[in-house]
């Protein structure tokens, strides 16, 4: 594959005239044969989840390995949803319900936050913005028992009160925005000064429909991050009513232990609507993956 | 890498509606007002207004809490009592003593943490820039195997577990079933048997996050000239020279970043062995989030468990302070 050596000084015309990087089918054979192993591995679980999820109880354990579902029934699935341990749509509407509201409020707030940070000029602005930074480097854990003793004094053990507030002031939301309004021209705000608009007029009008792109992005980080939030709210929320999507599938594991049919069935539908947004979304998830390089 | 895919906004972005900005009615007299104050900024106390709410929360959950828990851990807190005496460092010391069940089982989590840390840091690592490198170059289906790649990313933590509990039942899992129906062996009773127990904890672990770095360095991979290739070609270096002295030097800010957060994100091992083992067997897989909470939540010991979560914050200080690092340079617009 290696390019054949060339004397000093003379280009090889492969070099200049091939267009780079074009699929070349014989050669990409193999790369794209080991692709679809892989991409058959990923999935292997993903369809004995479904299989599984389909079998009737005794089909599950039979041996020989039933790799077809021979007699499918959503029995399971019936079962799940009418199951008197819990009511997974009401978890998944309790998932939905707090992630979108933290994830509407917290934009905003990091909105707010940045855009003086970013935008303007006072005493301070740098020692706030490295004490807000610098909070990243509290691990969760150091938080996470405090926080729980004053949910008990707040009164917010199983409220979704405190599913929403202890995590808003994130810093990491801040920085992002921060980033990007510095990138942001200055012309077009300094018009709009001139124009008469106030400083929040200049944040609605100028500065967030520029943003559009970041500020999708930390929504779709902080709507991630809130309905995938596990540790906190397993303990924070007891009542089997309030519990979220992640916590309610986790008390089925420990209530069914190896009742498979119905574990399947219960996972299947926690993660129909997740594999539907990813479905109509994944762009915004993986673009703003990598152009902002940072992960929850 | 990180700035400037900040810092720049191409021009085709800016919509006509902010173009053509003009607030109707009052252009005249706010602007002789605001020159009157000497600055566009506004009033003096404008932008601690902006930041108030943000401060307030902030100072409430994030501050608070980190003087709140040092003083819990210095105290003797229990939720029933009518006193809470202080103990100093007595929580601290207690995992220093080997006589104590919290210093045998804190330091057991913590190997345990750490042995999951030295295995899957690497694989992950190394198995995405491997999937990035296969999916880098065009290809039949590349979107779609990106997809593929990244999908089990997004399913919640607690399914992932069940999932992969199910996967490694001891029995009639799916790769007991492979075993003994495809290939004749034994079951192998992964789930219960220590040591094997860390199998299906790991392979579920880089199955779920492999595509979140794959990403990563796709996205890196896009950032690296075509012509340093081109001119190496000329040059009629290997595939693997190619590889050592161009691909992977100019990986490198990725892959601090890429390694960082992988290390944080397995130090902070909870729901993967709390849904497949539970912990077990014996607490061979148990990690130290889950023993900090069983301490606290189980045991009732806030005290004894926050002295924990500082014992773990500190040993995880250097790689968050090297995160924070990755942030302060991005944010001071360096690298």
């Amino acid at each position: 594959m290696a390019a054949p050596s060339t004397r000093a000084g003379t280009l090889p015309e492969t070099a200049t005239t091939r267009p780079p990087r074009r699929f070349r089918a014989p050669r990409d054979l193999p790369r794209f044969a080991l692709l679809c192993v892989l991409a058959i591995i990923f999935l292997a679980p993903v369809y004995w989840m479904l299989a599984t999820s389909v079998k009737p109880e005794v089909d599950v354990i039979s041996t020989p390995t039933q790799w077809i579902p021979a007699n499918p029934t959503i029995d399971n699935y019936r079962e799940v949803l009418t199951s008197p341990d819990g009511n997974i749509l009401r978890w998944m509407w309790n998932s939905f319900f707090v992630a979108t509201v933290f994830t509407v409020l917290h934009v905003a707030l990091c909105a707010l936050t940045a855009y003086p940070l970013a935008r303007m000029r006072f005493p301070g602005r740098e020692a706030i913005f490295w004490f807000i930074l610098g909070s990243m480097m509290i691990p969760g854990i150091v938080t996470l028992i405090p926080s729980y003793l004053m949910m008990i004094r707040f009164d917010w053990i199983n409220s979704f009160h405190s599913l929403i507030w202890p995590g808003m002031a994130g810093a990491f939301g801040v920085f992002l925005l921060r980033q990007f309004f510095l990138g942001l021209p200055r012309e077009l705000e300094e018009a709009a000064r001139l124009d008469g608009a106030n400083s929040l007029q200049v944040l609605w009008h100028v500065i967030l429909p520029l943003s559009l792109p970041s500020l999708v992005t930390l929504a779709v980080f902080s709507f991630m991050g809130s309905w995938n939030n596990f540790i906190w709210p397993t303990f924070v929320i007891t009542d089997l009513d309030k519990l979220t999507l992640p916590v309610g599938v986790n008390t089925f594991s420990q209530r069914y232990v190896t009742d498979y049919g119905k574990l399947m069935a219960s996972t299947a539908i926690a993660s129909i609507p997740v594999l539907i947004a990813y479905l109509l979304a994944q762009r915004y998830l993986i673009e703003g993956l990598s152009t902002t390089g940072l992960k929850e | 890498m990180l700035a400037a895919t900040f810092g720049a906004v191409p021009p085709q972005s800016v919509p006509e509606s902010a173009v053509s900005l003009s607030v109707p009615g009052k252009a005249a007299r706010p602007r002789e007002a605001r020159r009157r104050r000497g600055g566009r900024e506004g009033g003096a106390i404008t932008p601690y207004l902006y930041l108030l709410p943000f401060l307030l929360l902030f100072l409430v959950f994030v501050v608070y809490p980190v003087g709140y828990g040092l003083f819990v851990s210095l105290h003797r807190w229990d939720l029933l009592a009518e006193t809470r005496p202080f103990v100093g460092l007595e929580y601290y010391r207690n995992l220093f003593d080997p006589e104590t069940p919290q210093s045998q089982f804190f330091w057991n989590s913590m190997k345990n943490t750490g042995f999951f840390t030295l295995i899957s840091v690497p694989l992950l690592i190394g198995a995405s820039l491997g999937l990035a490198l296969l999916l880098h170059r065009p290809i039949f289906g590349r979107a779609f195997f990106r997809s593929v790649f990244f999908l089990p990313g997004i399913l919640t933590v607690s399914v992932m577990g069940i999932l992969w509990r199910w996967m490694f039942d001891n029995q009639i899992g799916l790769v007991n079933a492979v075993r003994t129906d495809l290939l004749g062996l034994q079951p192998l009773p992964f789930l219960s048997t220590e040591g094997l127990a860390w199998v299906p904890v790991i392979v579920g672990t880089v199955w779920w996050t492999i595509g979140f770095n794959m990403t990563l360095y796709l996205a890196g991979l896009g950032n690296i000239s075509q012509s340093y290739y081109e001119a190496a070609e000329i040059d009629g270096a290997t595939p693997w020279a190619k590889f050592r002295f161009i691909t992977w030097p100019l990986l490198a800010p990725v892959t601090l970043f890429v390694f960082v957060t992988t290390v944080l994100a397995s130090f902070q091992l909870f729901g993967q062995t709390l849904v497949i083992t539970s912990g077990g067997p014996n607490r061979t897989t148990q990690s130290t989030i889950q023993y900090i909470t069983e301490e606290a939540f189980s045991n009732n010991q806030f005290s004894s468990a926050s002295a924990m979560a500082f014992m773990f914050g500190l040993a995880m200080l250097i790689f968050t302070y090297l995160q924070f690092r990755i942030m302060a340079r991005d944010a001071r617009g360096e690298g």
